[in-house]
């Protein structure tokens, strides 16, 4: 053991050699003039918002200059849910019990009426970040984040069954393929139209059309994420929950 | 080596050093759970680095308004970047976990040292 | 929808096909099986309709979105990307129709429909990895396969496979963020992510220690992903526990991904213009070099001690990086045709190997190799295939394996490299040691009755890996046009 550490240590030691090293050469911190400034950006920061639809420039370039990337970004979670599916399975249903937590200790009154209270503000804060990304911070995938994170605070306080209650798995399942699909039925409609995988300037139209259209697909994408986002991250701490492992064991604080 | 402009880019320095520090922990600690939080600790410190990388001094935040030019505004890429970072890390972290709950249902431990096999994981 | 488009179908065909996989099984589990074959087969076909555009017009390229290179995501299918699509496709194809039947043996009926949507996901993500011409692009690609890998690893459930998974895991995720950091390193100097806008601005750099050490960050943690000899340890636990069709997948194109980042690195991105102003480029083959002929050594050596079939196949594999990494990166123009020709030659024959191996534990339970007394007269056509892919891995002429080996050392002679030569037929003949005492204990031994009969597996598990071993036999003898257009590509790279 001993000596597997001073090895590691001695590799480190290289590796932080040639990363300081490195970073010695590197430009100054927040100098303006360095070759990733000036090569590729002066595009995307001039013009984001008349070619690609996005007064966040963030945005538009995830959405629409580097919209393939996204897409595998979505396909990354996606890929997420069914390897913790494929490991886990789904969450187990036969357990069917409320106002009581993991632990089967009943909930205090005090957190369920706050999270009551709670979550449907944080819902709505999740669809305003979710439609405004294109012209203030925000975005698809963070707005999901959000959706995610309240059914999380949800299911801690008032236990699995009752949140698979609202949203059951025959609802959710379709939902998370469909929300996947969403992004590439988007690229289709760009090549049904004969131009590229994932333009969203459909020629044949009107500039005012064209340029109206595009808003409607890129909000339905920005949607579409956050849906995916949200409710796969959902269902992943829904399989890894379990509550009656818990039950098999006897309280050892009591004892 | 230029040890002045080390010292100017501070920003790149604590991220390497958080890099190295999660490659330890992930090579040395038995626990799992550890050894994923060492990823992340690395994974964080790719991130800071990348965002680090687009700051301008006095930039702004790259959305168009009135009275900001495009001039002065931060690399945008970086940002862009990191987002998909951040799901990757994510995701990576939410097979890891799952595997670390199918190995503690099946062996009921998460010491690397106590898990049958020839070699340490 | 013309040709034109067919690029991006390679990913988006796949990809939405894995999208819609779990809806059909919920409506009905056995669905999915049909479902993911119509979309890995329409994919197989694309891949060769563009073959044929290919050997037309040479690089396709694609822009996605409509934005041109520099600031949208490009797809370039060079010859590289092309070979690999059109082995990962064909092999993809074969792999899924044999799993059909195995898999209902070691993974719980619930959790097959997620077994294909993996499926179908580990298939899409290396072919957009193998045709994507932008570096962050590759990184998300490399993502996607690596993580439906790790998942379909463990997804027998068994403690073992749980195990390794995690190793792969940690291993895995420590080379990936290790690529984004490089990238990082990269794009901050460089101010781009096309990789041919990065090898063209990448001569007049002045920070020509940074983009350095990125090209070592890269190639150290792509040589994880490809599993060179001293970072191969999560190599034979992986593939060996793995179902049988996952460890075919895994071994004979997965850790060609690797392989391909490195080709990418060292030849696609640096290596036009740039190694003129770096030595580090030509001593990082070199040491690349060497590290692949230490894993045909140490790989053969540890297949021969191993007492199960898999793991010895598993050891075989590290054994043929060697070989195709060798060949890449001794910067010799023979040696390279072998190389890359060992990519297909190598992924025909190990996927027949586990193709076989899965076949013998689905019959009757058999990993050790000193169970399969007698097998041949029982099996014919799967042992059968299994001694004709030996052929192609020990290199025995006329297979696929034969051509691969005498180009690879003839770029040994070329650059006048005699310790590799020694190093690669010391691997070729370990490597008839352990193929043939398999071969022997299938053909040679066992109760020699001829009241045995013919007790085969099902034809869609034994017909995948026949055709996968008579392909090694086909490419071996009518190897000219393929040998030929890799030449062609060789003589576009930087090695004289």
């Amino acid at each position: 053991m001993k000596w597997k550490k001073f090895a590691v240590v001695a590799s480190l030691s290289v590796l932080g050699l040639l990363l300081a090293y490195a970073i010695g050469e590197m430009p100054s911190f927040g100098s303006k003039n360095t070759p990733d400034k000036l090569h590729v950006i002066p595009r995307y920061l001039q013009k984001s918002e008349e070619e690609a639809g996005a007064k966040n420039i963030i945005t538009g370039v995830i959405l629409n200059y580097r919209g393939y990337d996204t897409e595998g970004e979505v396909t990354v979670i996606f890929s997420a849910l069914c390897a913790v599916v494929a490991l886990l399975g789904r969450e187990k249903r036969r357990l069917s019990r409320s106002g009581v937590d993991a632990a089967g200790k009943p909930t205090s009154v005090i957190v369920n009426t706050v999270v009551r209270f709670l979550v449907p503000i944080i819902l709505f804060f999740a669809v305003y970040v979710m439609l405004h990304g294109e012209d203030s911070p925000g975005g698809g995938f963070q707005g999901g984040a959000v959706v995610g994170a309240s059914i999380i605070i949800f299911t801690l306080a008032f236990g699995l069954p009752k949140s698979t209650e609202k949203i059951p798995l025959g609802f959710r399942i379709p939902l998370e393929s469909i929300a996947v699909f969403a992004f590439l039925s988007m690229g289709f409609l760009g090549m049904l139209f004969g131009v590229n995988f994932l333009t969203f300037i459909l020629p044949g139209l009107s500039h005012e059309l064209a340029h109206t259209v595009r808003f409607l697909m890129l909000s339905f994408i920005e949607v579409g994420i956050g849906v995916a986002g949200g409710i796969i991250f959902t269902s992943i701490v829904f399989s890894m929950i379990r509550e009656d492992e818990y039950e098999l064991q006897p309280d050892l604080s009591q004892s | 080596m230029n040890f002045s402009r080390i010292f100017h880019n501070l920003n790149y320095v604590v991220s390497a050093v958080l890099f190295l520090m999660g490659l330890y922990t992930v090579a040395v600690k038995p626990n799992l759970i550890k050894k994923l939080m060492g990823l992340n600790i690395m994974e964080t410190a790719v991130f800071l680095f990348i965002v680090s990388t687009g700051m301008v001094k006095g930039g702004y935040a790259p959305i168009v308004e009135k009275g900001v030019k495009a001039s002065e505004m931060v690399n945008p890429i970086p940002q862009a970047l990191i987002l998909t970072g951040i799901v990757v890390a994510v995701s990576t972290t939410a097979v890891a976990l799952a595997l670390c709950i199918k190995i503690h249902e099946r062996f009921g431990t998460l010491d690397a040292s106590k898990i049958p096999g020839k070699e340490e994981i | 929808m013309s040709v034109s488009s067919f690029p991006i179908l390679l990913t988006a065909i796949p990809l939405s096909f894995a999208a819609l996989c779990p809806i059909w099984g919920m409506w009905k589990k056995e669905a999915c099986f049909p479902w993911s074959v119509a979309g890995v087969s329409a994919t197989a076909f694309i891949s060769w309709a563009l073959v044929s555009k290919f050997s037309a017009v040479g690089t396709i390229g694609y822009k996605v979105g409509g934005w041109a290179p520099p600031w949208g995501i490009h797809i370039r299918i060079d010859f590289i990307g092309m070979l690999l699509a059109v082995v990962i496709s064909s092999a993809g194809l074969l792999i899924l129709i044999y799993s059909w039947r195995y898999i209902v043996h070691e993974v719980e009926e619930a959790k097959i429909p997620y077994y294909y949507t993996l499926y179908l996901l580990i298939f899409a993500a290396m072919l957009g990895f193998s045709i994507t011409g932008d570096l962050f692009n590759l990184f998300v690609f490399m993502e996607i396969f690596s993580i439906t890998s790790y998942a379909l690893v463990a997804v027998s459930g068994e403690g073992k496979a749980l195990r390794a998974a995690f190793k792969y895991l940690l291993m895995g995720a420590v080379s990936s963020i290790t690529v984004l950091f490089s990238i990082a390193f990269l794009y901050s100097v460089i101010g781009s992510l096309n990789m041919l806008d990065i090898s063209k601005r990448l001569p007049n750099t002045p920070y020509v220690v940074v983009v350095n050490t990125a090209l070592a960050l890269f190639t150290a943690a792509f040589a994880v992903k490809a599993a060179v000899f001293p970072v191969h340890m999560w190599l034979p636990d992986a593939h060996s526990i793995a179902p049988s069709p996952i460890s075919a997948i895994l071994s004979a194109l997965v850790i060609k991904m690797g392989v391909l980042g490195i080709f990418r690195v060292v030849f696609t991105i640096y290596g036009h213009g740039f190694p003129s102003t770096s030595n580090l480029w030509s001593s990082l083959c070199g040491f690349v070099s060497w590290a692949a002929a230490f894993s045909i050594v140490i790989g053969s050596s540890m297949a021969i001690i191993q007492r199960e079939l898999k793991v010895m196949i598993a050891y075989s594999s590290v054994a043929h990086i060697g070989y195709i990494l060798l060949g890449i990166c001794m910067l010799a123009p023979r040696g390279m045709t072998g190389g890359i020709f060992n990519i297909v030659a190598h992924a025909m024959g190990k996927a027949c190997f586990f193709l076989v191996a899965g076949s013998l534990i689905y019959k009757h339970n058999m990993k050790r190799i000193r169970e399969l007394r007698g097998i041949g007269r029982t099996m014919p056509v799967t042992a059968g295939a299994f001694a004709i892919a030996s052929l192609s891995i020990v290199g025995l002429p006329p297979s696929a394996g034969f051509m691969a080996k005498w180009y690879l050392l003839w770029g040994c002679f070329q650059k006048g490299r005699y310790v590799f030569v020694a190093m690669v037929l010391l691997g070729s003949l370990l490597s008839a040691i352990y193929c043939f005492r398999v071969v022997y204990y299938m053909f040679f031994t066992g109760p020699r009755l001829h009241t045995q009969k013919v007790d085969e597996v099902p034809p869609s598990m034994y017909v995948p890996a026949a055709l996968l071993s008579l392909g090694t036999l086909v490419l071996g003898i009518y190897s000219t046009p393929l040998i030929s257009a890799i030449n062609k590509f060789v003589g576009s790279l930087p090695v004289k």
